[in-house]
């Protein structure tokens, strides 16, 4: 189970993921970071705050959403990660990739 | 649309030649397993996390020798980690290999040819005749790791196994390799998949090297 808000903090749309980002949730986040992007929302936060676990098919998604934004001009980060989480994400060196904040606050005074 | 299994297999040939690059027969099905595993994974098949492997749908996509794996994952009783699985598919990657070759004959990119050697042996070579998917899928690699865009995750997983199979200097120098090293290191974590191909690699190079230095003493 996942589920997803949104709102948004000037130039940033901050996505809210709680739940478990799998190979059967990831296909419903990849579809909500297209449709943030593609209407020209292009800064992403992706608060992780209430994400409890994420496979190999999340963080594709992460990678996949990160390319899109980049490709427009803007950029995907993520914030909050629960120490399991954030474990896989710095294994994986995604850290390297995609900007990790630890709260919302820093991430969005990183993107202003 | 070419698997991940027929990119790898492309990349390993030398072209003119037709014959395979020198590439330890471990190391080939170790890499062929893993791209396996990525092609099933890339279809939503599988998913992976650091401590099992998952199938979340057994739906056929269509080549022989994945449906079958697909098929022994899913009918498997016991939960299993990436790396238990890819030493097990590493067992069947003669025929993974022929049949991804077969196919890239029949789609006219690579011609078979059988040749004598010694009056008696008789080895099959696979030319190249349509350099255009190689060069593609060499222009996405090269595009990667010369840059610092965010990489998709198709050409992370290709890099992850031309890199595990030390296949790379085909595509660049030495000098160019050690400059973009850095780059490789952080790509080629990027998939667990893929990492756990390079670690199962690693640990018999490891073990090889512990018997020759053991022989030598």
């Amino acid at each position: 189970m996942m589920n997803i808000g949104e709102e948004k903090a000037d130039s940033v749309v901050i996505v809210a993921i709680e739940g478990r980002v799998d190979g059967l949730t990831a296909p419903e986040l990849e579809n909500r970071i297209s449709e943030i992007v593609d209407r020209g929302d292009v800064q992403v936060l992706l608060n992780c705050a209430g994400m409890t676990y994420v496979s190999s098919a999340g963080l594709r998604i992460f990678l996949t959403g990160a390319r899109k934004c980049q490709q427009n001009g803007g950029k995907l980060m993520i914030c909050s990660l629960q120490p399991d989480c954030k474990s896989v994400i710095e294994t994986s060196g995604f850290h390297t990739v995609i900007d990790c904040h630890d709260t919302r606050e820093a991430a969005l005074a990183a993107a202003s | 649309m070419l698997t991940f299994v027929d990119e790898i297999l492309l990349l390993m040939l030398d072209d003119e030649k037709g014959s395979f690059l020198p590439i330890r027969e471990s190391t080939m099905g170790y890499v062929l397993a893993g791209a396996v595993l990525m092609d099933l994974a890339f279809a939503n098949r599988i998913d992976t996390d650091p401590n099992q492997l998952m199938v979340l749908d057994k739906t056929p996509i269509g080549h022989s020798p994945h449906d079958r794996i697909l098929e022994n994952i899913a009918t498997s009783n016991e939960t299993r980690d990436t790396k238990a699985w890819i030493e097990t598919i590493s067992r069947e990657a003669g025929e993974i290999r022929d049949q991804s070759l077969a196919s890239l004959v029949d789609t006219g990119i690579l011609e078979s040819q059988e040749e004598k050697f010694l009056w008696v042996f008789r080895a099959r070579r696979y030319p190249t005749i349509d350099g255009r998917a190689e060069r593609e899928v060499k222009l996405r690699i090269t595009g990667v790791l010369l840059s610092d865009e965010t990489p998709d995750p198709k050409d992370v997983a290709i890099i992850c196994l031309a890199d595990a199979c030390n296949i790379l200097r085909d595509v660049f120098s030495e000098r160019e390799i050690s400059r973009i090293r850095p780059r490789i290191d952080q790509i080629r974590k990027l998939d667990l998949i893929g990492r756990e191909v390079s670690g199962a690699i690693q640990e018999i190079e490891q073990a090889i090297m512990a018997a020759m230095t053991h022989a030598h003493h």
